[in-house]
């Protein structure tokens, strides 16, 4: 029981590591123009969030954690799927995989 | 609490000298100081795990994790797409060892299988279908302006410090499990591990042959299936609605006048009172 | 006019102590209403008018030109009016009053006890004062709407169905307003009539005037209605009922102590609502007004039946009317004071059916003095017999201007009576006057007589009984100013504007060619109205004999069916408390006063109207041409100015105040709140257009930069509470 009452090592680093993750991604996907890799580090703050889930799950004890990021997966295939669709049917009409292509669309 | 925004703002200033584009040796530094930063951060959870938590494998961990962040910051400072998604398949196999190491073995293969298998590879395809690399004078493949220049990084990074410093105030606060407040987390798991034991077949003692012992594969496939059937059952329509999603997006576009949108509205018919110049071009 | 008198106080002297003989019957408690489902049928005098609204309202979507609504509202208020008399029949008259529950209405509860819950079903309460009204009303309606079938016989087609839908309703309303069992019910009813009232009135909606009635008529109602229904509310907060059973039960008990010190409002908020029904002062001006209406509605809902709703709700509310001292009194003044001033009005008026009205007003202002005074019974008796003697009156003014195109000046008409065809007219109208002029022996004489006896014995009422005695020589005068000038004298008529309009005489063209140019002919009654004029003046004539059994001594059945009621029971009145004025039996003083006013009246008429007609208008010219008394016709023609005076009051203020509150709307609520409000995004808008610049990544900083903010106050309030564990 009393070593429970501390999270471990590898659950720390664990969460650590998808802070840190998560950050970067998020920072990819402000400064990255390529629409492309832009979902790229979408996927990577999906993949922060699925190592948060399996830490916190193993430090409960429960495989809901696990559970849950088989929906991660599932969400992030699907996500993927989409959103590549949408590039490619972008990339088509501009030539072009910049984000910044479309600006005038705020109009 | 200081700690935390200390190291976040070292590694914060580490990937902003690594994003800027120019000197070579002024991005090494920026690498060398944010791995610091990164350092700092994982020193400060161990020290909050205590010394009692650490074991043979920590180092090991702290390695891997290390090698996952230079894997991610790669993925949004590489110039070159192709090489970006190579490295995001770095950072997710370095992910599936950490669940390796916290005993999700099914998750740890299920990632490296679909992320690194599926989704990269469709990611990979999309470039290359997409992307033509531009050559300079030389012949030498460059990449394009819009990867080359990061967009507003100090922003950006910014943003980021702040994310970092309050996940990692959040982190410090992860409760520690009080055995009289908290489900005792060895109960749970025994708890599965028997409800796996009696439910799952091939598992029950018979006949003097000693039951065998359910692995992680049986627990969360259990699990799945017996503690969250309706979002396993939502899991499936958002695939097949991603699926249908991706055909209509992929057919091809055709433009129409107005009188085949009106037909395949089921207007066909109908006439419009509509000025004659107003009338859509058939 | 020595010998009738003396031969009347003859009579009466045998009859003295009437009242007195009452004494034990008004003295026994009130008696518990009883449930009486076996009587469920009687839910059919509801369901009757409704389901002849219901057809009127087929009929006139399959486009039906006969007769046919006439034929199922008649049958349908025959049948409801069946049904009551088998009632009464069944019942005797002072049997105990019954509950009957039909259905439930509104029921809640909010916990237990007092206070706590509030109920109101659709259920009958069933006594002998309830019985006495729907006799007559349901009686009478028949009998109108057979007379109607053929006096709105042009407008056959979709008005014809329109007009007896209407008809319809309003039997249906006053049924439930006669017959419920709780406020609430009554209340439904009362708008349900006043909502009837306004159909009819504005039947001729394209006649401006009409429309302008049906409003007036609606608008002065609202004020009443509003002072009924604070009234029931009062009543609610101060006892937690509104059922007649359980609240004269507990005024019973509990006597008038209880209740807040709200409660003596509520005689005052129920009078208001009685007064604008009643067309009392101050809320009187729309009943004549409401004459635009066919004449069978004026004779139905504007003389016999609706507008004697008020008398009902006190009559029936009596109990709470002792709640304050001097709320009886109160509504003795009002109904003298509105007798005199009709009355005065009446005398100036050239239009029969408005002199008609006025009289109507003021034998309702007889009515409440009658009951103010203290006697139910009288007031009682003078609604059932004011309701033959009005209708009839107003039936046969209405066959006066079917004949003669509209014609109602009676200016303009003269010698009906010999023209031919219009005999019965002519003298059922006889009928009607010398009943409303209180001729001696008459029902309207006999009823009367119980008003004023009650107020010349009471010494406090006294002025008004000397003022109602000069009222009933006015309605003498006026009275009998109608018939001299309109049936007696040389035969000679002008038609009314109808003569050439789009109705009148086009669907009787096989009998009378009035093309234009040719000569007009008068357009006589047939059987119908012929009958129904027959049948109601025979119902007047009969209604004298309760009078005749009052004054002697003897009980009749009015009188039962009164004193059963609550009206007389819960309250006590009804006693005489002086039996005696100037020293003489009241009966004959106020038969002798009575007779001789009435008398008067008459003879005065006879004498301007008949014998010398222009000395009529000698005398007009003599007070206009005087400074001193000019004000006097001049007023009276004008009403009194009371039209005048209410838009001064309260069209004027409502007026200005509406376009004050136009002006502040226009430039302060829209221009400065809404626009300057509608502004405020737009001047923001400008300030924020750079960020909104289109860039994905723009958008997403911002995003994030909320989510980051969200989350580090998240984790700071979380560290900031879990500091100390």
């Amino acid at each position: 029981m009393s070593e429970l009452a501390q999270p471990s090592a590898g659950i720390v680093v664990a969460l650590v590591l998808s802070a840190v993750l998560f950050t970067t991604g998020l920072v990819g996907f402000l400064v990255r123009r390529n629409m492309i890799l832009m979902f790229l580090c979408t996927e990577l703050m999906l993949q922060a969030a699925a190592l948060a889930f399996i830490a916190f799950g193993k430090m409960r004890g429960d495989t809901g954690g696990q559970v849950f990021v088989i929906f991660i997966l599932t969400v992030a295939a699907a996500e993927a799927a989409l959103a590549l669709g949408l590039v490619v049917l972008l990339y088509r009409r501009r030539e072009t995989l910049s984000a910044e292509a479309w600006q005038e669309l705020h109009e | 609490m200081t700690p935390w925004y200390v190291a976040a703002a070292i590694a914060a200033a580490g990937l902003v000298m690594v994003l800027r584009p120019g000197r070579v040796a002024l991005r090494r530094a920026g690498a060398v100081i944010g791995l610091a930063g990164f350092a700092m951060l994982m020193g400060f959870g161990l020290r909050l795990a205590g010394a009692s938590a650490t074991s043979a494998s920590t180092p090991l961990a702290l390695a891997v994790a290390t090698v996952g962040v230079i894997g991610a910051v790669r993925v949004i400072t590489h110039t070159r797409p192709v090489f970006a998604a190579i490295y995001f398949v770095l950072t997710v196999i370095s992910a599936a060892t950490i669940f390796l190491m916290l005993e999700a073995e099914f998750l740890a293969f299920a990632l490296v299988i679909v992320y690194a298998g599926a989704i990269l590879i469709t990611y990979m395809f999309v470039l290359m279908l997409a992307h033509q690399s531009p050559e300079d004078e030389i012949g030498r493949i460059g990449a394009e302006d819009y990867d080359r220049v990061p967009r507003e990084p100090l922003v950006a990074v910014f943003l980021g410090f702040f994310l970092l410093a309050a996940l990692g105030s959040v982190i410090e606060r992860v409760p520690p499990m009080a055995a009289d407040s908290a489900p005792s987390a060895s109960i749970r798991t025994t708890d599965a591990m028997v409800q796996a034991q009696q439910r799952l077949p091939g598992m029950q003692a018979a006949d003097g042959v000693p039951a065998d012992q359910p692995d992680n594969v049986h627990v969360v496939g259990l699990d799945l299936v017996a503690r969250y059937p309706a979002s396993l059952e939502l899991a499936g329509v958002i695939l097949l609605m991603a699926m249908f999603g991706a055909v209509v997006l992929a057919r091809r576009q055709i433009e129409l006048g107005e009188d085949e949108r009106r037909k395949a509205a089921g207007m066909g018919g109908m006439v419009l009172d509509l000025p004659e110049n107003e009338r859509g071009g058939a | 006019m020595t010998l009738p008198s003396l031969m009347l106080a003859s009579v009466l002297a045998a009859a003295s102590g009437d009242a007195a003989g009452h004494g034990s019957l008004a003295d026994a408690p009130i008696v518990a209403a009883t449930a009486a489902p076996e009587l469920a049928w009687v839910g059919w005098v509801l369901a009757l008018p409704a389901l002849s609204a219901v057809a009127c309202v087929l009929l006139a979507m399959l486009r039906v030109r006969n007769k046919l609504p006439a034929a199922a509202t008649v049958l349908a208020l025959g049948g409801a009016f069946a049904l009551i008399l088998k009632l009464y029949l069944s019942r005797g008259p002072n049997a105990a009053p019954v509950i009957v529950h039909l259905w439930d209405w509104m029921n809640f509860g909010w916990g237990g006890g007092d206070w706590k819950s509030f109920q109101a079903d659709v259920s009958l309460y069933i006594d002998s004062l309830t019985l006495l009204w729907m006799l007559f009303v349901t009686g009478l309606g028949t009998l109108i709407a057979l007379f109607a079938s053929e006096y709105m016989e042009s407008e056959r087609g979709p008005g014809y169905a329109r007009f007896f839908f209407g008809v319809s309703i309003f039997l249906l309303a006053m049924a439930c307003l006669v017959m419920a069992d709780n406020l609430v019910l009554l209340y439904l009813g009362w708008e349900g009539v006043g909502l009837a009232s306004y159909l009819l009135i504005g039947f001729y909606y394209r006649k401006p005037s009409a429309v302008a009635a049906a409003k007036k008529a609606f608008i002065m109602n609202r004020v009443g209605d509003l002072g009924l229904a604070v009234g029931i509310w009062l009543i609610w907060v101060n006892y937690g009922t509104v059922e007649y059973g359980e609240l004269f039960q507990k005024l019973a008990v509990g006597g008038s102590d209880q209740g807040g010190w709200d409660r003596s409002l509520i005689p005052f908020c129920l009078m208001l609502g009685a007064f604008g029904k009643s067309a009392q002062l101050p809320l009187f001006t729309w009943l004549p007004d409401a004459m635009e209406g066919p004449t069978p509605v004026s004779a139905l809902i504007h003389a016999a039946t609706m507008v004697t709703a008020g008398v009902y709700l006190i009559a029936r509310m009596q109990p709470l009317f002792m709640l304050h001292p001097d709320a009886m009194t109160t509504v003795a003044w009002v109904g003298g004071i509105t007798a005199l001033v009709s009355a005065t009005i009446g005398m100036a008026q050239y239009d029969i059916k408005r002199v008609f009205a006025y009289s109507t007003v003021s034998q309702l202002g007889y009515m409440f003095m009658g009951l103010g005074v203290g006697t139910a019974f009288g007031a009682a008796y003078h609604v059932f017999t004011h309701a033959f003697f009005k209708a009839l009156l107003f039936l046969t003014a209405g066959a006066v201007m079917h004949g003669f195109a509209g014609q109602l000046d009676l200016r303009r008409l003269s010698g009906v009576r010999k023209v031919p065809g219009f005999g019965i007219v002519s003298w059922t109208m006889l009928v009607g006057c010398l009943w409303l002029a209180a001729f001696p022996y008459s029902a309207g004489f006999f009823s009367k007589d119980l008003i004023l006896v009650q107020a010349m014995s009471k010494p406090q009422f006294q002025i008004l009984g000397w003022l109602s005695l000069a009222t009933a020589a006015l309605t003498a005068y006026y009275t009998f100013r109608v018939w001299f000038r309109v049936c007696a004298g040389p035969v000679s008529y002008v038609p009314g504007e109808e003569a050439h309009g789009d109705h009148g005489h086009d669907d009787h063209g096989s009998q009378h060619h009035d093309d234009h140019g040719h000569a007009f002919h008068p357009h006589p009654p047939r059987l119908a109205m012929n009958g129904v004029l027959l049948l109601i003046c025979l119902g007047a004539i009969l209604a004298g004999i309760p009078g005749i059994q009052a004054l002697r001594g003897q009980h009749n059945w009015v009188q039962e069916m009164v004193y059963a009621s609550t009206a007389v029971r819960a309250a006590g009145v009804d006693h005489v408390t002086t039996p005696v004025a100037f020293g003489m039996d009241p009966h004959k003083v106020v038969s002798v006063f009575g007779i001789a006013a009435s008398l008067g009246g008459i003879a005065i008429a006879l004498w301007l109207h008949l014998l010398d007609r222009r000395m009529a208008d000698r005398i007009r010219t003599a007070l206009l041409s005087n400074g001193l008394t000019r004000w006097l016709p001049v007023a009276m023609e004008n009403k009194w100015y009371f039209d005048e005076i209410y838009h001064a009051l309260f069209r004027l203020p409502l007026w200005v105040a509406s376009h004050l509150l136009h002006f502040f709307d226009r430039h302060f609520i829209d221009g400065v709140l809404v626009n300057g409000v509608g502004r405020v995004p737009t001047v923001l808008g400008r300030l924020f257009q750079p960020l909104y610049n289109g860039a994905l990544q723009g958008y997403a900083t911002t995003m994030a930069g909320g989510v980051i903010l969200v989350l580090a106050w998240v984790a700071w309030r979380w560290l900031g509470a879990g500091g100390a564990a």
